[in-house]
């Protein structure tokens, strides 16, 4: 293993369960006949890309693991279980196995809490994970032989105020990346959020039934669409002056961090991001991109 | 067929997964009080609303006969795991989820292997009827809803229960001021987060005191603002609908903080509720 460190890339990777049912992978007890596939599509393009990368190590920061107290990292080596999503167990009923990075879990937790926030190992090996971890390191790599580092997302955003909240993930993101130089990963980061989250209040009778899919609402995708034109463009600087306001007209799930804990680790650098797809889940706008740091060298 | 008791009783697992510490004892033993008064009432089944089952779609009724496994909450995992072994009174449940769409409200019944219990409900199962000797019927809170749609939802489950000719109780499942500890605590030292929070508090506890009075909205609407209620005590209102034109008083049977926040076992009793049989 090379002395220091490197994230090798970043990838927003959006979590709807929608996705995994679509697929039908034999951990999913439900079955489709498919949907969604302009997603779906690009997550098979952005698995390509982690293939050539090679890292060893995924890192994802999931808005559905909300804790109170702190940012807090899965510590248990192997976690396993059945995953149930709440709002749609009739799409996402997931036998997990995963392996943890434990050492590098650790190591973020501990600058965490240098750069003072407030870091915690979960240790229960009875913890059930949640889907949307799941779901992006399913989408990512159904293989599952790459080890994992889960970080939970402080309510801090939505109990303090958008601003304070995203100062913390900019902490959280500076601490995660001295963690992986320090240890000498070579590192993949997962920011599982949507973009604009105006969602429909029902569910078609047939979920897959894509004709019945498009945005929940135009301002929505007009600002989805500026988004990722400037993110595109290697604007970076200028999606995270609009961030705030993007999160509030456009209800962005953003809002949780995980995109900018990403960003603040690679350095928010000014390089355009690969839209590998874009589509609609039940109304939300949801974008895989790539941020490959290693082609900017 | 009656009313026999309404409990407002708070989802967080300390107090029962830690019930030696000083400051959750008066919760521990609110907690055993209400047991007891519970089981005197002799109800058939218990209506629950959980603040910590979040719903966005639809309103949804837990519909599965059996419900059994180990849950682990994501912030309080370090205090120990939740088994759970409950029953579900499932033609209540259906009723329910028939009654929810016949109110213009989209209804789904939840029925599958796995689905994540939420702590409170746990929590409360365990605390009011340790053996999981009576079935249950369990709303959802869904978000968009607000105080007036729930409050619809905790009369008709009311409704429902006395077309079924079931002795029933209501229980609201969720937490008083909002404002918690954003660091670790030794649990020991857990106190209100500020007086003000305890003040309003108080201040609740003596509007629901004086019944069902016409000012008793205004103020857990005032109060739930101020005091960053737990989702705008909606488990307030759930029991409220359920207990519909009574007449009450209440008993405030345990309060004290949990990580800062409030917490409190409030009986409701009065001429209202039905006594035993
Ligand atoms: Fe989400």
């Amino acid at each position: 293993m090379s002395t220091q460190g490197q994230i090798l890339a970043g990838f927003l990777a959006p979590h709807p369960p929608h996705l995994v049912y679509g697929e039908n992978p034999p951990q999913n007890e439900p079955r489709s006949r498919g949907g969604w596939e302009n997603l779906r599509w690009a997550y098979e393009r952005a698995r390509r890309s982690l293939e050539r990368l090679k890292p060893d190590v995924l890192l994802v920061h999931s808005p559905h693991w909300m804790t109170q107290v702190g940012h807090h990292f899965l510590g248990v080596r192997h976690l396993a279980g059945k995953s149930v999503d709440p709002i749609f167990p009739n799409l996402f009923r997931y036998n997990f196995e995963l392996e943890v990075d434990v050492e590098l879990a650790e190591a973020c937790c501990a600058e965490a809490r240098e750069v003072g926030l407030v870091g915690k190992m979960m240790r229960n090996p009875n913890f059930r994970v949640d889907y949307g971890t799941i779901t992006t390191l399913h989408m990512i790599r159904p293989q599952w032989d790459i080890p994992v580092v889960g970080i939970s997302a402080n309510n801090s955003p939505y109990y303090l105020s958008t601003e304070e909240g995203l100062e913390e993930m900019d902490r959280l993101g500076k601490a995660t990346r001295r963690a992986i130089e320090k240890l000498g990963r070579r590192a993949v980061l997962l920011a599982s959020n949507t973009l604009c989250h105006w969602h429909f209040h029902e569910e078609p009778e047939i979920p897959e039934d894509m004709s019945r899919e498009h945005p929940q609402n135009y301002e929505g995708y007009l600002w989805d669409m500026r988004i990722i034109e400037l993110l595109r463009q290697g604007k970076t600087r200028e999606v995270f002056e609009l961030l705030p306001t993007f999160i509030q007209e456009a209800f962005a799930e953003v809002k949780s961090g995980a995109f900018t804990w990403m960003f603040s680790a690679m350095g928010y650098p000014e390089l355009p991001g690969e839209l590998h797809g874009y589509g609609t889940v039940i109304g939300t706008g949801n974008a895989v991109m790539e941020w490959d740091l290693t082609a900017r060298a | 067929m009656p009313l026999v008791a309404a409990m407002l009783v708070p989802g967080s697992p300390l107090p029962m997964l830690r019930p030696d510490n000083p400051p959750w004892q008066p919760l521990v033993q609110g907690f055993a009080q209400a047991r007891e008064r519970l089981a005197a009432s002799q109800p058939e089944v218990l209506l629950l609303y959980s603040t910590q089952w979040i719903a966005v779609l639809d309103q949804l009724w837990q519909t599965r006969a059996h419900l059994q496994g180990l849950h682990v909450d994501e912030n309080w995992y370090e205090f120990g795991d939740l088994p759970f072994d409950l029953r579900v009174d499932t033609a209540l449940a259906e009723a329910c989820v028939e009654g929810t769409r016949a109110l213009g409200v989209n209804a789904k019944g939840v029925d599958y292997d796995g689905f994540p219990l939420d702590t409170g409900t746990i929590v409360a199962c365990r605390m009011l009827d340790p053996e999981g000797r009576l079935p249950i019927v369990l709303a959802a809170n869904n978000l968009y809803h607000d105080w007036a749609q729930t409050k619809r939802l905790g009369a008709m489950a009311a409704e429902q229960a006395e077309r079924a000719g079931k002795r029933y109780a209501v229980i609201g499942i969720g937490g008083l001021s909002g404002t918690v500890f954003r660091h670790e605590i030794s649990i020991e030292d857990d106190h209100f987060a500020t007086p003000a929070d305890d003040a309003l508090n108080q201040q609740l506890f003596a509007a629901l005191a004086r019944g069902n009075e016409s000012g008793l909205e205004a103020e857990c609407a005032a109060y739930a603002g101020a005091a960053r209620a737990d989702m705008g005590l909606k488990h307030l209102a759930f029991v409220l609908g359920a207990m519909g034109n009574r007449g009450f008083g209440t008993e405030v049977l345990g309060y004290g903080p949990v990580w800062g926040s409030g917490a409190a076992v409030i009986d409701f009793t009065g001429a209202g509720l039905a006594q035993g049989i």
